[in-house]
């Protein structure tokens, strides 16, 4: 009797499971669904929910509107820069927070979060200075690319200091203790032992980075001009100069699709370590 | 928030050895508090041997060490930081506006801006709309992640994997895309949901303006706020769940212990500072929403209306040109939101992890 | 550390990489203004200007200047003032010449944002200009910026749902009011929601109009104090009057805006289905006001080879006009001349800072040269000389925009003014109207919040 009730409870989570899995991949699917169909099939007044009689058309059309490779490129070197050395950076002060007690640690630790409260609307003129006043504005490519980044990385590092130091601090000494006994360097015994096990870690930190850097907005709009925009400022400016007209809902969905893909790509390439390493990696620990 | 008993390290290890602690060991929070959720609950058994690890000085190996390891982010964050922060603290008490933008120089006027903020009743009551929107979405959020971790736990592993699918997808979408289909799912014309609403049954949907009653207006950006935000609790929260050993539920269960004191006793303690910390990021983020609710609000209604502190900032600051003013609004902000996390901030201190 | 300081090092070796293949497009990053190729740079707002327009700017420019090209960025509407706000002042990257909204003019003029051009004025085209954009660029009595381009505001109706309902073109502005009430009522086609006069309720740029034909304003200038004048007597009647239309015409949202009336307008978007069924008829108002430039946005979609509607290279439908469904008129005043509009546009001056005063000059010469404004004109866009305005032909829009325009009036040149847009205080105003709300009683709140924002410069 008992079993058979727990059966129904079972069926009864997973179908739950599967209606909320449905709710939460709607407006993406919706999306995607949209980005095939024409205009004229979108505006009606009943709901396409199929891609039925759907074409590839947006796509094209969204290509051909703006450059979007040259945004791609430029969000794809940004937001890589960004996460790269924001790990590098904030793994290195979770080390020192979570591993050893110093003068000055509780107040590093409390401006890391203070940090996070403090509203970024208002930033951005003295950042256009700062930004121009190093040399790094309108002077080439590689200089536009570095300010951007600097700015990014400053913005997500706080976050990912908070979010690493739970990791580390979760890895015991003890572990690399003992591999020194056994005869390793402290920094071999550090990347043989320590290092792995904080791969969901900066997995996780890394995902939250990649987030950050690929949707940031204002600051990309005061710093870059229109030869460099990065992806978010395409999508804008793509679906400002639609609305100019008629709003092309199909172009609009086919234009975010694009703009959605490379995350979902990325998403897709660290899935196995952010779910089950998130987890498998916190179990094992 | 909250303030926990301050036990400080060994709660950990005591949990881990079994059942014998069923009362809430709730300092677990400790150093595993701040860390990310997901990790969190691990520390709990790890916490008295960490905690020991600084402890017993290590500053024996290298004095400079920890200096050198917090000298890159420490770096970085001065480097973009600190003028842009100096800017803003010297700027809120001038008056600072276009003119001052184009050259000419800005005079302080002490605390006038700061005057003129807290003397301005839409302030206030913007204030307010943002702490009561924060909180109700932060805790829906975190109640719904809690939720579906939990369901995660229950179901069969094919289940949650395309749950957990789904919600990856929902998460990687990027802001502007996320608004952009949500505002035409809302939309007053060719709106999705008024089209099922009006399927259903309900007629009066046909054609409804979402946006133009301020409430009905929160209601949408909760929807998307949250279904935004979900994803990122549900991991943690079911990271810490899977740290709750079977075994020691089991043996709690031999011990007699029923569901609701297994439940309480053991799986609440677990989670439980995965889950403050989750909560305490979602409020932070929480109060400072910006992008969500100004393009909704290029949409539709009237933003006096539906202003919170971040479009407020924006359009002081942006639309008006008074710079000053936005800069000390921000600052303002900042010291709410200090004063609003310091009762948190100061139990982790008490338990001596920062 | 090692080990990872190479990860790290490898990481940004790639990224950098990645970006050195990308600057083969652009030889070599450090190729900036100062490394001899002498450029200028043209700002120009939203997609107006269009690409034939472009190409005529480039290629003059280059022709006059040796040596010299002409960088043209095109900055959305959405994105201006603060692009402006940190560019603009900034001697390094400030751009050459640029396109404001006329709206936006005299906030950046009166802070000393644009060069002063009056030595250029009689060149330009001096009294010929069109003189109400004109002042919106002066301070005491100096030139800063001037008109570019001009539009104006007309009615665009469905001559067919008109005739359905049984009511003619109207001659003075009772005469419109009661008709599309009628056609609210009669709603010959029996469309759900369907309003005789599409009308956003937050859309002060068209709404304004009653309240310019009842003789009323926004503001004035008291001395030198500028003040709202919403609770003028002239001003509630205009705004009583739009009320009723809001209400008893138009079934818009009370917080709608001015985007795309054009929409509502339309017939269906469905020509590419092949049993073109009605079904999914777009058609939902027999009338809306809008900018002239809208009528590109009006009519029947036209089927390219392949079936589906055809598109120009933007990717928008074009729309044919069918005189047999569309029409326009100038909205009539209460004496049966044209009421005066809220004239639409933008100016363009020269940056302040710019580095490169005497090609910016040259670029001002061409822009304001018969042949370009010739060249506004065949786009459908008012030209600033009013010498050349014929160049928009002679058909029925020409006829409606020049009608218009004739009658047309700008915002308030009070140096708050794009504050009070930019906090959107007519908007939230005559919404409030669309709703319901005691005329009287909001315009004197609103009076009270738009004062002080006026004068605040």
């Amino acid at each position: 009797m008992l079993r058979i009730w727990r059966r129904i409870g079972r069926l009864a989570a997973s179908l739950l499971a599967l209606a909320l899995a449905v709710i939460w991949v709607f407006p993406v699917y919706w999306m995607v669904n949209s980005s095939f169909l024409p205009n004229t099939k979108l505006s009606a007044a009943t709901p396409a929910f199929l891609p039925f009689g759907g074409s590839l058309t947006n796509f094209k059309l969204v290509f051909t509107h703006g450059n979007f490779g040259a945004a791609l490129k430029m969000s794809l070197i940004i937001t890589g820069i960004t996460v790269v050395f924001t790990l590098l950076f904030a793994f290195l002060a979770a080390l020192a927070i979570s591993r050893y007690k110093f003068k000055g640690r509780r107040s590093f630790v409390l401006a890391v979060l203070f940090i996070q409260m403090l509203p970024a609307e208002g930033l951005f003129l003295a950042q256009y200075t700062m930004i121009r006043d190093m040399g790094l504005m309108n002077t080439g490519l590689l200089n536009t690319v570095i300010g951007v980044s600097l700015i990014y990385i400053a913005a997500v590092v706080p976050f990912t200091v908070w979010m690493l130091r739970g990791f580390v601090a979760g890895i015991p000494a003890d572990l690399e203790e003992a591999a020194m006994v056994d005869g390793l360097s402290r920094t071999k015994a550090f990347f043989r032992i320590t290092f792995p096990l904080l791969a969901p870690g900066l997995v996780a930190s890394g995902v939250y980075a990649f987030l950050q850097a690929w949707n940031e907005f204002t600051v990309a709009l005061v710093l870059l001009n229109q030869e460099n925009k990065t992806l978010p400022l395409w999508l804008r400016s793509f679906v400002q100069q639609s609305s100019q007209h008629e709003i092309d809902w199909g172009q609009v969905m086919a234009a975010s699709t694009l703009v959605a893909v490379p995350v979902i790509i990325f998403f897709l390439f660290v899935q196995g370590r952010m779910t089950s390493g998130l987890v498998a990696g916190a179990v094992k620990g | 928030m909250t303030s926990h008993s301050p036990e400080a390290g060994q709660s950990g290890k005591t949990s881990a050895a079994g059942t014998s602690r069923l009362a809430a060991p709730d300092a677990a929070g400790s150093s595993d508090a701040q860390g990310n959720g997901a990790s969190a609950v691990r520390l709990r058994k790890r916490a008295g041997r960490t905690g020991r690890a600084h402890r017993s000085g290590r500053g024996r190996t290298f004095r400079w060490t920890p200096y050198l390891l917090i000298a890159p982010a420490v770096g970085i964050l001065l480097l973009a930081l600190a003028y842009p922060i100096g800017w803003q603290l010297v700027t809120s008490f001038k008056e600072f506006g276009l003119a001052q933008q184009f050259g000419q120089p800005a005079e302080f006027n002490g605390l006038d801006n700061y005057i003129k903020i807290v003397t301005t009743g839409e302030t206030w009551m913007v204030v307010v709309r943002s702490v009561v929107f924060c909180l109700v979405n932060a805790f829906l959020t975190v109640a719904a992640g809690t939720a579906l971790a939990t369901l995660m736990n229950a179901v069969p592993k094919a289940v949650r994997l395309i749950l957990q699918v789904a919600l990856l997808l929902a998460w990687s979408m990027p802001v502007v895309a996320v608004m952009t289909v949500w505002n035409w799912l809302f939309d007053w014309n060719h709106g999705t949901i008024n089209w099922l609403l009006v399927q259903a049954g309900a007629e009066g949907y046909s054609r409804h303006n979402w946006l133009e009653n301020p409430l009905s207006f929160y209601g949408v950006a909760t929807v998307i706020i949250v279904w935004m935000s979900v994803p990122f609790v549900a991991f943690s929260m079911y990271a810490a769940l899977t740290q709750v050993s079977g075994e020691v539920l089991e043996a709690a269960q031999i011990d007699g212990a029923n569901a609701w004191q297994r439940f309480k006793g053991i799986v609440v303690p677990m989670v439980r500072p995965v889950l403050m910390i989750v909560l305490l990021l979602q409020i932070i983020w929480d109060l400072r929403v910006f992008t969500q609710i100004r393009m909704l609000q290029d949409r539709g209604s009237f933003p006096s209306e539906t202003d919170l502190l971040g479009t407020y900032i924006y359009r002081e600051g942006v639309g008006a040109s008074h710079f000053g003013m936005a800069a000390a609004m921000s600052v303002f902000v900042l010291l709410i939101t200090m004063v609003a996390a310091w009762p948190y901030v100061r139990s982790l201190m008490k338990e001596e992890t920062i | 550390m090692k080990k990872l300081t190479g990860l790290a090092a490898l990481a940004t070796a790639a990224a950098l990489a990645l970006s050195g293949c990308g600057g083969s497009d652009k030889p070599d990053g450090s190729s900036g203004k100062d490394a001899g190729d002498k450029e200028l740079t043209l700002w120009l707002a939203g997609n107006d200007t269009n690409d034939d327009l472009r190409k005529y700017l480039k290629d003059e420019f280059s022709k006059q200047n040796q040596g010299w090209t002409l960088k043209i960025e095109t900055i959305d509407w959405g994105d201006l003032v603060t692009k402006l706000n940190t560019s603009l002042p900034d001697a390094k990257n400030s751009p050459d010449v640029v396109e404001v909204g006329n709206t936006q003019s005299p906030t950046f003029t009166n802070v000393g944002a644009f060069m002063d051009i009056t030595d250029m004025y009689k060149e330009l085209g001096g009294d010929d200009l069109l003189q109400s954009f004109v002042e919106v660029g002066a301070v005491d009595g100096k030139n800063y910026t001037l008109p570019y381009y001009f539009g104006s505001r007309y009615m665009f109706y469905r001559t067919d749902v008109w005739q359905e309902a049984g009511v003619t073109v109207p001659k003075t502005l009772d005469e419109f009011n009661n008709a599309v009430i009628t056609i609210t009522d009669k709603n010959p086609r029996g469309i759900k929601d369907f309003s005789g006069f599409f009308l956003g309720g937050s859309d002060w740029r068209n709404g304004v109009s009653w309240v310019f034909a009842n003789g009323g304003d926004l503001a004035k200038k008291d001395g030198d104090q500028w003040v709202s004048t919403l609770s003028d007597p002239n001003t509630v009647k205009g705004m009583k009057q739009l009320q009723e239309l809001q209400q008893k015409a138009s079934k818009a949202p009370a917080d709608a805006k001015d985007q795309s009336p054009w929409l509502y307008i339309n017939d269906t978007d469905e020509a590419s289905e092949e049993n073109s069924q009605t079904t999914n008829t777009a058609l939902a108002a027999a009338t809306i006001m809008a900018p002239g430039w809208a009528h590109w946005s009006i009519g029947d979609p036209t089927i390219g080879a392949d079936g589906q509607p055809a598109r120009n290279d933007g990717g928008v439908i074009i729309r044919e006009w069918n005189p047999a469904k569309f029409g326009v008129f100038v909205l009539p005043g209460n004496d049966g001349k044209p009421a005066p509009v809220f004239a639409g546009g933008s100016n363009i001056g020269i940056s302040a800072k710019s580095q490169h005063p005497e090609q910016a000059k040259s670029l001002m010469k061409i822009i304001f040269s018969e042949e370009y404004q010739k060249m506004l004109g065949g786009a459908g866009l008012g030209p600033a000389n009013s010498q050349y305005v014929s160049s928009l032909g002679d058909d029925e829009f020409a006829k409606a925009l020049v009608d218009s325009a004739l009658n047309s009036k700008l915002t308030p040149a009070a140096p708050g003014w794009a504050k009070v847009e930019a906090a959107g205080l007519l908007d939230e105003f005559f919404g409030k109207v669309a709703q319901g709300g005691d005329v009287a009683k909001l315009a004197k709140e609103f009076d009270d919040k738009i004062t002080p924002v006026l004068n605040n410069g």
